[in-house]
């Protein structure tokens, strides 16, 4: 029976077609990138090897590389320090209500989640429209008819205006998060607490908010990784523009490669993307455990 | 006492009008979109804030179809989200039970690569496939796009299915064993049965984010004729960019369908999301 378990042959066939599909599509095509980061290639003709002056360039030169860097960081801080917050106030919320009213605003919340990021990005550049928009109409009800702003294209509200709609779709996933981790609060818990006389906000800030540290941990590391990996709604609604105000990292290498001819480049910037998405998730997930490690010191 | 209950039923009402106010800004943009695509594209520039369609114009509905080539383009959906929602249910399911009911030695080594497909972002495949998926004669084929697919939503669905499959006892395969049971047979009359939630909640998921997919897509799939349904959109921005009112009806028609799924598949759906967020 237990040479039943470690049946190689149905090992095999469960387990190759899986891996071979991502060695085929994940893996190699990154061994490939790593091979054209090192050339200069315009997508046609003969490829030049550069060595490393292609990492050279977009570490020490390339100033709209750390712009998307800093967008990056930007949409993180917005995401961790307002939408969560928020998010996690609502759903505090939510846990009190009646079943049905939890329930019909828990589904309405999340229906901007499950709309592909091509409508959404194209939802908020009508409403953004500085002739048609809904948001210039309400600036002009409010009596500022003459300001017409160009919310995507105005530097000063471009980041800001694109910024909004990721966390505007990505607020239904933190609510939902949130949500079904304040349901795992032991209810016991949270009574003990009122009966020693604890009020509403020594119960949020000594009692549920520490029971909740791993589901913040793991929506923070969601939180990093997706912002990270923002895209279609920069390319479809401001390419980066104006100038590289919006640009965000994988944006910038796909307009390397294909709008600029600069295919090597691209795949540089690729790789170093790779490099950071991989650091970041064991960093982040590194120094969430340090932390638990520290608590449960502390705790014993 | 009266006083006490009127405080309070005052800030139950403030309660209200605040959830209130969230879920009318998560539907809003939504509305406003599907309200003006019933009208003509003129009263979009008119003074007031918004405006609702008295007298709804279908035809903007009709003309989104035949011009957005809605049809073409979502037979093309179809014939890539099938396949590739089934192979990558499948797939993760045979290499969940594997990795958590099976002995073996790379066992470790399989999951790391499985679990890759979380961390590596999907846009650093995009440049070197274009060569990579040339040399095979995947660039502009169906074939391609779905085995980026695939690849891409396995680790996901692998983890959701190893969660369910770790909390079977191992009864259930000894007995059988017992009684002569061969392995095929078993996943499929006994293991898949059990986890009957997972397949739902790992195929709705799979199907609404593949029919969404789009940066992939504009990427490997080049020629009019095998475009996915965004394109239905992004094709009314060159030629039919005026006519905002049948951009707005084609979104509306676009957007249309996960939501019904969505709205049905609702439980499923969120079980699949909280199970990746317990897990980490």
């Amino acid at each position: 029976m237990r040479s039943a378990f470690s049946n190689k042959k149905i090992i095999a066939l469960l387990t190759l077609p899986s891996v071979a599909i991502i060695i085929f599509a994940i893996i190699a095509p990154l061994v490939v990138s790593i091979y054209f980061s090192f050339m200069e290639w315009a997508g046609f003709g003969a490829a030049t090897f550069v060595g490393w002056e292609n990492y050279r360039q977009l570490l020490s030169h390339d100033t709209t590389f750390y712009r998307s860097l800093s967008n990056t960081f930007a949409l993180i801080l917005v995401t961790i320090f307002l939408q969560n917050p928020v998010a996690f106030i609502v759903a505090a919320i939510l846990t009190k209500l009646k079943d049905t009213a939890s329930r019909t605003l828990r589904t309405i919340y999340f229906i901007p989640a499950t709309l592909s990021l091509v409508v959404v990005t194209k939802l908020w550049t009508n409403i953004y429209n500085p002739s048609y928009g809904f948001l210039n109409k309400i600036l002009a009800s409010l009596g500022f008819g003459g300001v017409s702003i160009a919310w995507l294209s105005d530097p000063r509200t471009a980041l800001g205006s694109v910024i909004w709609i990721m966390i505007w779709q990505g607020f239904g996933w933190a609510l939902l998060f949130y949500y079904a981790g304040l349901m795992t609060v032991p209810k016991e818990l949270e009574e003990a607490a009122i009966v020693d006389g604890a009020n509403r906000l020594q119960l949020y800030t000594r009692i549920v908010l520490p029971y909740m540290v791993p589901v913040i941990q793991s929506v923070i590391v969601i939180d990093v990784i997706s912002s990270l990996k923002q895209m279609e709604m920069v390319f479809l609604s401001t390419e980066g523009g104006p100038g590289d105000l919006t640009q965000f990292i994988a944006v910038y290498l796909y307009q390397k490669a294909f709008r600029y001819s600069e295919y090597g480049y691209g795949n540089t910037i690729s790789v170093i993307f790779v490099i950071l998405a991989v650091t970041l998730t064991l960093v982040i997930q590194w120094a969430f455990k340090e932390r638990d490690h520290g608590i449960k010191r502390r705790l014993r | 006492m009266t006083e006490f209950r009127m405080r309070h039923r005052a800030k139950r009402s403030i309660l209200f009008l605040f959830l209130a106010l969230f879920a009318l800004a998560q539907i809003f943009p939504l509305l406003w979109v599907a309200s003006y695509s019933l009208q003509k594209s003129g009263d979009l520039f008119g003074p007031e804030l918004i405006k609702f369609p008295t007298n709804p114009v279908w035809n903007n509905y009709v003309r989104a179809w035949t011009d957005g080539k809605i049809p073409q383009y979502l037979s093309n959906t179809l014939l890539v989200v099938i396949p590739s929602v089934a192979l990558s249910t499948v797939l993760s399911f045979s290499i969940a039970y594997a990795y958590t009911r099976m002995k073996w030695k790379l066992r470790p080594l399989a999951w790391f690569i499985i679990t890759i497909g979380l961390t590596i972002p999907i846009h650093t495949t995009l440049l070197p496939n274009f060569i990579w998926y040339n040399s095979f004669h995947l660039i502009n084929t169906h074939l391609g796009l779905i085995i980026s697919y695939v690849a891409f939503s396995i680790s996901f669905n692998a983890i959701i299915f190893s969660g369910l499959l770790s909390g079977l006892p191992y009864s259930m395969e000894e007995s059988a064993f017992l009684d002569g049971a061969r392995y095929p047979r078993i996943l499929v009359s006994i293991i898949a049965p059990m986890t009957a939630t997972g397949f739902a909640t790992v195929g709705v998921q799979t199907f609404l984010n593949h029919w969404n997919e789009f940066i992939m897509a504009n990427t490997y799939l080049i020629s009019e004729a095998k475009r996915t349904l965004p394109f239905s959109i992004i094709r009314f921005q060159g030629q039919y960019s005026a006519d905002y009112a049948v951009q707005f009806a084609c979104m509306t028609l676009v957007a249309l369908p996960p939501l019904v799924l969505y709205f049905a598949f609702n439980r499923w759906i969120v079980a699949g999301i909280t199970a990746g967020a317990v897990k980490g």
